[in-house]
């Protein structure tokens, strides 16, 4: 049961530094995309699943997939409003349910061209509903039925027009931007106002979507239920968290479709110069090999070593792939969230499941390029090996 | 002077690792031409775009609908020869992830304004003559199987249907388009049998246009056109944006965010991989082949010639691996085009994308062959010779 020492394989390494490293380099940069690539989705997808709520519940019409695509009359939401017992009322107060307007709107960004930015039309009581999700941090917030709006912290830097003190046309009527607001979630990408100001500037007499906190211990499954049949309106409900869910899937599809073609076109180009690399080692080792083997070790410690050898190619090469990726960590970016058609900020996020995921790829690439030439290895006979010069 | 049979001969020598970097090289150069080809099919609609079409759009938002009343007003603008309507009409084929362009338009004006549509089965007549009739894109037609005379079943999601059933739209012609400004995917119907439903209150919906697509008379000023049209709407009730095609397309290229920097991102770190693991290989050989190069210095080789040698052998290896590559690119492409066709229309593989995927081949020859080929140049006969393997 004797292995080949473990620190041979790693001295021959550093002896054939050259050859380690561009290969390490190599399988590296093949690692730094692909995890860029999934960076960019876990960046997107984190956005939204994790700043989605479990206690705030939206409503949506029958039908609809977005809130871009929901739309409710003012009577069928002032029914919504009015008439369910499930929601959450505080003593001496109105219940905690808001009526919003939504659509994306055509703006400029700073940097040049267009883009698609959502704007919301919020009623007062939406604050208190959404609670510390949204948060001032500079200016005020709109006043009631004022054409004023607050815009969320990433547009200041890359649309037009969204910094305090500027105005903001929206169709004809002049808006003022009076505060800037914070948010963990895609809400940090909107522009908000008065709702009856803004459906009345955007001549939208709608409503998009109803928000509301519900009363502790409601079953949220019951209510959808029963709403989906609902006879006067017919609405499909959910919590903020599902519904955020449910708007990653389009480019969170496209981008891990991406992430897998490059994989596997890059991954097979790295796995060729892994086994490029691994038989060079081999042929200028030919003699050792010959020595270990009359030492009298067997063919599969030969072949494990050489494995070995591989493998840690692979791994250095990962390590090498995730710090190349890692400074994009938090790095601000934006995308277009195709289901509402709408360009969100963001940043990317190296996870720990992003770098397990570089590294385990990098480790399987160096041990199928290893492969091969381990086999080759341990198939030379001593006598053989040790002649060849 | 250069033996080319000694360069050939000397990458010979290695044929399975010759084979493997010609193969990773290749892979990469054809990674190169696909993500080329993305950004090409992205602006292939801006290149494509007719110069005698005038858009009328929304200036608010893509999805602010303009009032009826505006298409008469306009069909009085001088220079205006034909005027077609088009509703976004997003809906979807059985699940939602089944999604693809569907837009209700005006038949015979969409003949008269776009010439690019071919009927390649059914007939255009069938389709005018039959209401609840529609035109369906051949590509779409293949994926989901559909013939002519077929009912396509689609659920609509802004205009979703009162008793919860699908709109049965008869297909009557399978279209294709020969040019980037329409794709071959979306599903034609007619204006006035979404309008008819609407006033029955079979659906519901917004009712309006989505836009209004103008056909300039020949030797009308597309300028003059546009400024009359803004100048009509300046006070709303819907301000309008009038553009010509090509700003049209430019627009959602724009929208669909910062691709190309994405495409390139990625495109630097595969030729980063694929760099390094070309001079890996080059190194590799040069290393041994260091004591020829001390015999051809003895026999009277130039410093030159062997530099010469050693280049062209990176040149060699690298501009095989390139030309397998492109190769692979151009015999790819109709099956991409296809993959890609609802996501990526006018996918295609370019003379300027093959000329640049060569010019990157020859550069990643040159910089992998040329630090072998320096040191090759400034060994002396005697380290040469001297050199252990």
């Amino acid at each position: 049961m004797a292995l080949v020492p473990l620190s041979y394989n790693l001295r021959s390494l550093v002896v054939r530094w050259s050859a380690t490293s561009l290969t390490v380099l190599g399988i590296g940069a093949t690692v730094a995309v692909l995890s860029g690539v999934l960076a960019l989705q876990q960046g997107f997808e984190t956005l939204f699943t994790e700043s989605g709520r479990d206690d705030i519940v939206v409503f949506l019409r029958q039908g609809a997939t977005n809130e871009g695509d929901s739309v409710f009359t003012l009577e069928r939401a002032q029914i919504l409003m009015k008439t369910l017992p499930e929601l959450e009322t505080p003593p001496g107060e109105a219940p905690l349910v808001s009526a919003e307007i939504y659509l994306a709107v055509r703006r400029n960004r700073i940097r040049g061209g267009e883009t698609n930015v959502p704007i919301r039309g919020v009623q007062m009581r939406s604050f208190d509903i959404y609670g510390d999700g949204v948060r001032l941090i500079e200016g005020r917030r709109f006043g009631l039925g004022a054409d004023e709006v607050i815009v969320g912290r990433k547009l200041v830097d890359r649309i037009q027009d969204c910094q305090v003190g500027r105005t903001l046309w929206l169709n004809t009527t002049p808006f003022k931007v009076v505060g800037v607001f914070a948010s963990d979630g895609p809400f940090q990408s909107e522009i908000w106002g008065d709702r009856d100001r803004l459906a009345e500037a955007l001549e939208r007499p709608v409503y998009n979507r109803v928000v509301a906190r519900l009363k502790p211990g409601i079953d949220l499954v019951d209510l959808a239920a029963r709403m989906e049949s609902d006879t006067q309106v017919p609405s499909k409900v959910m919590t903020e968290r599902q519904y955020l869910s449910s708007q990653t899937q389009a480019l969170s599809f496209v981008l891990r479709g991406l992430g897998l073609f490059l994989a596997v076109v890059m991954g097979v180009a790295a796995v060729f110069t892994a086994t490029n690399t691994m038989l060079a080692a081999l042929a200028s080792r030919t003699y050792e090999i010959g020595i270990l083997l009359s030492l009298g070790y067997r063919p599969y410690a030969i072949f494990l070593s050489f494995l070995f050898e591989a493998f840690v190619l692979g791994i250095a090469g990962g390590a090498v792939g995730c710090l190349l990726a890692l400074p994009l960590n938090g790095v601000d970016t934006g995308a277009m969230n195709f289901q509402t058609f709408t360009e969100v900020a963001f940043a990317f996020r190296v996870t720990p499941e992003v770098m397990v995921t570089a590294v385990s790829f990098a480790m399987i690439l160096g041990l199928v390029g290893g492969t091969w030439p381990a086999l080759r290895a341990a198939s030379l006979r001593p006598t053989e090996a040790m002649r060849r010069t | 002077m250069v033996p080319l049979r000694l360069v050939t001969k000397n990458l010979a020598k290695h044929k399975l690792r010759f084979a493997l970097t010609v193969l990773s090289l290749a892979i990469a150069i054809f990674l190169l031409c696909v993500l080329r080809s993305l950004v090409v099919a992205l602006n292939a609609g801006v290149a494509a775009a007719a110069s005698n079409r005038v858009i009328v759009q929304s200036k608010v938002s893509l999805f602010v609908y303009l009032p009826q009343s505006y298409g008469p007003k306009l069909a009085l603008v001088d220079g205006v020869e034909s005027i077609v309507r088009w509703n976004w009409f997003g809906g979807y084929y059985q699940e939602p992830s089944n999604f693809f362009a569907q837009f209700a338009t005006d038949g015979k004006q969409l003949f008269e304004v776009y010439d690019e549509l071919e009927i390649v089965d059914g007939s255009a007549e069938d389709f005018l003559r039959d209401r609840k009739a529609c035109l369906l894109g051949q590509d779409t037609a293949l994926k989901y199987g559909k013939k002519v005379g077929d009912t396509f079943p689609i659920i609509g999601t802004i205009f979703a249907r009162l008793d919860g059933e699908p709109w049965d739209f008869q297909i009557a012609g399978i279209y294709r388009s020969s040019k980037a400004t329409l794709d071959s995917n979306t599903l034609f119907f007619h204006y006035e049998f979404l309008e008819k439903s609407l006033e029955a209150g079979a659906t519901v919906g917004p009712s309006g246009v989505g836009i209004f697509v103008l056909k300039l008379a020949p030797g009308a000023d597309p300028v003059a056109v546009m400024s009359e049209v803004d100048a009509m709407f300046e006070n709303g009730p819907q301000v309008v944006q009038a553009t010509t095609e090509a700003e049209f397309q430019a627009q959602f290229v724009s929208m669909v965010g910062n691709v190309p920097m994405f495409v390139s991102s990625i495109g630097g770190g595969v030729m980063l991989a694929i760099l390094l693991a070309a001079l890996n290989t080059m190194l590799m050989s040069a290393r041994e082949q260091t004591r020829d190069v001390g015999v051809l210095k003895a026999l009277g080789f130039t410093d030159g010639s062997v530099f010469g040698i050693l280049l062209a052998q990176g040149l060699v290896l690298c501009g095989t691996g390139g030309v397998i590559g492109i190769l692979l690119a151009k015999v790819s492409e109709p099956g991409m085009t296809r993959m890609l066709s609802s996501m990526f229309p006018g996918y295609q593989v370019t003379d300027g994308t093959v000329m640049e995927a060569a010019g990157a081949t020859l550069a990643i020859g040159l910089l992998s062959g040329i630090a072998p080929a320096l040191r090759a140049r400034s060994l002396s006969v005697i380290d040469a010779l001297r050199a252990v393997r």
